[in-house]
């Protein structure tokens, strides 16, 4: 009698088959390449590109995990790259004190999750923006901690996670370090949703009311996921601040939560790794448009209306339709 | 006599509307009991306040024990599970990963039987947007049958289904309530069907009890006739 195992572990997760570890393969080769042979200013670009990619991440786990739209995302950046500054000028020892940052971060939008968990959609949304805003207007007020807008020095410790403080500062080393961060909260996320949790969670965002049904309980799962993409969106602000060695209230900005969400719509939510891409497109047309010209913003802006209206899946629905060209053609070719 | 999931005074208004009024049911193990009545006669309605979905009015027990409003998961853990009539299922998931995430939320219990008496086993690694509404509907099915529940809130099940399926389903809903003693309570319109296998009928009308008895002694009701089958008779 047929009785299939209901069983699954990571094997069946993209990331671990053949495909996924070409694929990084081919990511860490193309960093170390650069490195070897890029500029400065090159180099200094990809790294930013890959610091704002984790950013991008975060919005897009939430969106892909939750279905949940964060016009806020600068908060948790923000409190990631300002709370850095601030163990840093207080003598906190800075591997602890970064960890303390996160879990701060995580603890923070955990609560925040369990309060407005019954929350979604356009009302999740606006909620966000006026967090993030709140926030925005808290470190730009409150000046004796956060020197308000004059911002403040990331002093970076001589010595940071085994590595020299410097490395953290220049182009190559957080180059590679920011893809290596990437790379692994793109792999956990893969393996993430290979777990029955994960699959829990795309179940919620599928059909919440039927999980409620199946006798599960889905506030804390969506405390956590809210809570984990704030988290790497910390991340992100982290590196962010020992990289640039300055943190100032813009990066607590509305437009810079809207850019982070346009990444993640750019690249689509059909794959993890959706939000990455779009990042990098993003900002290198970014890059480009604004030394042709000074309006880059509508011009970037006419193109992503013209995206999301023309091919809403992004970057990653558009590699959908490619891979299913090619392996169409390859399954007509063994037909034959 | 004891029933095993018993509900009173069940009640429900829309707005100002009255879509239920004082509906009370008694399931009994190992027995498939017919919730029959016209179109808006209330019968989702019953069955959407009692197991949760939509607040209401009146009471709810299981095994002598009022578990009014403890909500649909605690209902679904103590064994107490339902389907939709408006396919509730997760589209993106295969058929096999909500069957396992039905399995482990009502506390594990296996799928493959299941698998092979719905016929879902051809469908088992397809997303189940990508499969037919009749199989739709059996996967929404079999993840109310998921774990043994000992209670089963059945909304037109074989909704969509070709006659012959529907019927099918009937035989395997009976047998199940027998099987694993069950009780069912199941909303059915094809009357070949519930006058098969149902022990008992409740009839509502216009959001009203009208009457309650086994099927033999209600095909010739003239109050059942009227409410039923008056356009049609
Ligand atoms: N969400 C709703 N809002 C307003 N009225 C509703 C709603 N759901 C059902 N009703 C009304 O309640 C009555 C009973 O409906 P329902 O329980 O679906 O009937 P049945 O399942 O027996 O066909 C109908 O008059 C219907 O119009
Ligand atoms: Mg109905």
């Amino acid at each position: 009698m047929a009785n299939p195992s209901m069983t699954h572990s990571f094997r069946d997760s993209p990331v671990l088959r053949p495909s996924g570890l070409i694929v990084l393969a081919l990511v860490a080769a193309l960093v170390a390449i650069m490195t070897m042979t890029g500029s400065r200013i090159t180099l200094s670009l990809f790294a930013q590109a890959a610091i704002i990619s984790i950013m991008a991440l975060s919005v897009g786990f939430l969106a892909r995990t939750a279905d949940l739209i964060s016009f806020g995302h600068a908060a948790p950046f923000g409190l990631g790259a300002y709370g850095t500054a601030l163990i840093f000028r207080h003598g906190i020892p800075a591997e602890l004190g970064i960890l303390l940052v996160l879990l701060a971060v995580f603890a923070l939008f955990f609560v925040m999750g369990l309060v407005v968990g019954k929350l979604n959609g356009i009302a999740f949304s606006m909620l966000t923006l006026a967090l993030g805003q709140f926030f925005f207007v808290a470190v730009s007020k409150l000046r004796a901690i956060t020197s308000g807008a004059d911002g403040m020095n990331v002093s970076v410790p001589s010595s940071l996670f085994g590595l020299p403080g410097r490395t953290f500062q220049t182009p190559d080393g957080m180059l590679v370090i920011a893809s290596v961060v990437l790379a692994a909260l793109v792999i956990a996320i893969y393996l993430f949703e290979a777990t029955r949790t994960g699959r829990l969670a795309m179940g919620v965002r599928e059909n919440e009311e039927r999980v409620l049904f199946l006798g599960y309980r889905t506030k804390l799962l969506k405390a956590a996921v809210l809570a984990t993409s704030a988290t790497i969106a910390g991340v992100s602000g982290v590196l962010f601040a020992l990289y640039q060695g300055f943190v100032s209230p813009e990066i607590m900005h509305w437009s810079f939560s809207g850019n982070a969400l346009i990444m993640a719509i750019l690249g689509g939510s059909l794959a993890v790794w959706g939000p990455v891409a779009g990042a990098l497109v993003f900002f290198f047309l970014r890059e480009w448009l604004s030394d042709l010209t000074e309006h880059w913003h509508s011009v970037l802006g006419a193109i992503l209306i013209a995206v999301t209206v023309a091919w809403p899946g992004g970057v990653t629905a558009l590699a959908k339709v490619v891979r299913a060209r090619l392996t169409g053609r390859k399954q007509g070719e063994a037909g034959k | 006599m004891s029933f095993l999931f018993r509900c009173e005074d069940i009640g429900k208004t829309y707005g100002g509307v009255v879509a239920l009024k004082d509906v009370s049911i008694g399931l009994e193990s190992g027995q498939v009991h017919g919730l029959i009545g016209p179109n808006g006669a209330g019968k989702s309605t019953f069955i959407d306040v009692v197991s949760g979905k939509t607040p209401g009015l009146g009471k709810v027990f299981f095994e002598d024990r009022e578990i009014t409003g403890i909500g649909p998961s605690a209902m679904r853990r103590m064994g107490i599970s339902r389907s939709f009539q408006r396919t509730s299922i997760f589209p993106a998931l295969t058929v096999r990963d909500q069957l396992e995430l039905a399995s482990h939320g009502a506390g594990g219990g296996h799928t493959g039987e299941l698998v092979e008496m719905l016929g879902l086993g051809a469908v088992l690694e397809t997303e189940a947007e990508e499969i037919s509404y009749g199989q739709q509907r059996l996967v929404d099915l079999a993840l109310a049958l998921v774990g043994n529940p000992r209670v089963l809130l059945l909304d037109e099940p074989a909704a969509g289904l070709s006659s012959q399926e529907s019927a099918a389903m009937a035989v395997h809903l009976e047998e199940i309530a027998e099987r694993w003693n069950v009780a069912v309570l199941l909303v059915e319109h094809d009357m070949d069907v519930v006058f098969r296998v149902c022990k008992v009928l409740t009839v509502l009308a216009s959001g009203r009890f009208l009457v309650q008895g086994a099927p033999a002694d209600l095909r010739n009701n003239p109050a059942v006739i009227e409410a039923y089958f008056g356009s049609t008779a």
